[in-house]
């Protein structure tokens, strides 16, 4: 084991990828909790293949791919929240139609673009391993803004999703907040493309507060705790990865879901003994 | 003389064919606890929420601490107000100790910056007016209907509010719990001069506490003070030909001696 560590740390591709990965891995735990709080499972979902179309765009018009996939991320987030509900299109109908259409568009707009050395692959599945100097100070910028509102609006976001009248009533600007929201789950889809794809980012996004909701007793401590998770899921993941060969995103997806079976099945052996041992 | 703290001046809402709430004016000084009762779907609720700025009345105008209620000093004015909403049948289930559920009532728990701690004083002060102290660490989503309601309530009085404006507070609760809750909100009016306006459906439940009931279905039909009768042709306006009248108490509101009561 030791032996494999060091060859794993001294693999230069390893060693570049880690910090990337493991700054993905803060910002959408971080994120998770506000995700699973809003339940917002299926608008990252929805937003993740959506941002297809932005990529292809990007392609077609040859622009910054990273930068035009987050504007076209973040408008499509915006979209769905203020889709109205009053004209008969509730928000899961409203996002299963945008994912649709916008991945159709995407997978179109990518197979025609100009550039033939599309790595549709690398998209759809991602891989933290060919991520270049360009995409890394992307990453740091999108992160750093991420954070930086969430650290500004947590609490705010937090009360809203316990109970948004009273939250209202206690003057939050409520719509405003969940605009912002929207906004920011937008971006943090963008962020984990790069590690888990268009397919599998809504794995990084809520996994981890999927985690942590049976042991957290408050938001400090759910965040503290997802944090832990995401980051202990994707380094067994990016282990996984350099050991099998296996593609990275899905290693990474795939050791959270583990991490999330064991910490649910002892929860629920935890609860099983408290209501059947402790109580005789 | 002190402005009243809050004043309705002909609140309207709903078109002219389908009225929601027509030509509503309340007012309310300081220490008054008012009992709104009416049936389902007369805008209680609905009146609630527009004193709580969360709906728009289409004409007239609401007065808080003397000030007009508008979208600018909406937030200044809501951090002197307590509010409780309905008890809804799908409550999220966010995994939180009840203690942080009452702190999120204090008016800076949501400051984008806050240099120091949350003071938890004034959250176990609030739990120990609905005896809940003792359920200070629990999970939330742990507890039942009542005492989750007792730590809502706990919620609306944490920041000592001017105004509290309480939607339905007893549902969830046994009557030996409403009453101490009855009980509670009469000694938070006389003793802190906060106050009061509940919305409930048992008139003889609250009648022996509150000052004042108004009775409302889309307009209020007769605002009763302490001692006085509400006539039978104000129940029947309300509930319809259909309802049976019965006198039980001769202390409460609505039920002086020789009165009746629904």
């Amino acid at each position: 084991m030791p032996d494999f560590l060091q060859q794993f740390l001294a693999s230069p591709v390893m060693r570049e990828s880690l910090q990337p990965a493991f700054l993905i891995a803060l910002v959408t735990a971080s994120m998770s909790v506000m995700i699973m709080a809003h339940r917002l499972s299926f608008l990252t979902v929805g937003v993740s293949h959506a941002s297809l179309a932005g990529m292809g765009l990007a392609l077609t018009l040859s622009l910054p791919l990273l930068p035009a996939a987050s504007g076209f991320a973040v408008l499509i987030a915006l979209l769905l929240a203020l889709m109205p509900r009053s004209q008969g299109i509730s928000e899961d109908a409203g996002t299963g139609i945008l994912f649709a259409g916008s991945m159709a568009l995407g997978i179109i707009l990518v197979s025609s673009a100009p550039n033939a050395r599309v790595d549709l692959f690398g998209l759809l599945f991602g891989n933290i391993l060919t991520i270049t100097p360009e995409d890394v100070s992307w990453l740091w910028l999108l992160g750093g803004i991420i954070l930086a509102v969430l650290m500004v609006a947590a609490r705010s976001w937090w009360s809203i999703a316990f109970d948004s009248v009273t939250a209202a009533a206690s003057g939050l600007p409520v719509t405003a907040l969940r605009l912002l929201l929207y906004g920011i789950v937008g971006l943090t889809v963008i962020l984990c493309v790069k590690l888990a794809g268009i397919v599998l980012t809504a794995g990084l996004m809520i996994l981890p507060a999927a985690c942590a909701w049976f042991w957290g007793r408050s938001l400090f401590g759910l965040w503290l705790m997802s944090v832990l998770f995401s980051l202990t899921g994707t380094l067994a993941g990016l282990l996984w990865s350099y050991a099998y060969d296996w593609p990275s995103g899905a290693s990474v997806v795939l050791a959270l879901c583990g991490l999330f079976i064991v910490s649910w099945s002892i929860y629920g052996r935890v609860e099983w003994l408290k209501h059947h041992v402790l109580k005789q | 003389m002190n402005a009243p703290i809050v004043q309705l001046s002909n609140i309207c809402l709903g078109s002219t064919g389908k009225p929601i709430l027509e030509n509503i004016s309340l007012s309310l000084d300081a220490g008054h606890f008012l009992g709104i009762v009416g049936p389902n779907g007369a805008g209680k609720s609905t009146l609630l929420n527009i004193i709580a700025g969360l709906t728009a009345p289409d004409s007239g105008h609401v007065d808080l601490f003397g000030q007009c209620l508008h979208r600018y000093n909406r937030r200044s004015l809501l951090k002197q107000v307590g509010f409780l909403n309905q008890l809804q049948e799908r409550e999220p289930r966010l995994p939180m100790r009840v203690r942080d559920v009452v702190a999120m009532g204090m008016p800076d728990f949501a400051s984008p910056i806050r240099w120091r701690k949350l003071s938890q004083q004034p959250v176990m002060e609030a739990l120990a007016l609905t005896d809940m102290q003792h359920l200070a660490d629990a999970d939330f989503r742990h507890l039942s209907g009542g005492q989750r309601q007792r730590a809502r309530i706990a919620r609306a009085l944490v920041s000592k509010p001017r105004l509290l404006l309480l939607d339905e507070p007893s549902a969830a609760l046994d009557s030996a719990r409403q009453e101490s809750l009855f009980q509670l909100l009469r000694q938070q009016c006389d003793d802190n001069g906060m106050s009061v306006i509940m919305v409930e459906h048992d008139i003889a439940a609250i009648s022996s506490h509150v000052d004042s009931v108004a009775c409302l279905n889309r307009r209020i039909h007769h605002h009763a003070m302490r001692g006085e009768q509400i006539p039978e042709i104000i129940w029947k306006a309300m509930y319809g030909e259909h309802i049976r009248i019965m006198s039980h108490d001769s202390g409460c509101i609505g039920c002086g001696p020789g009165g009746s009561h629904a």
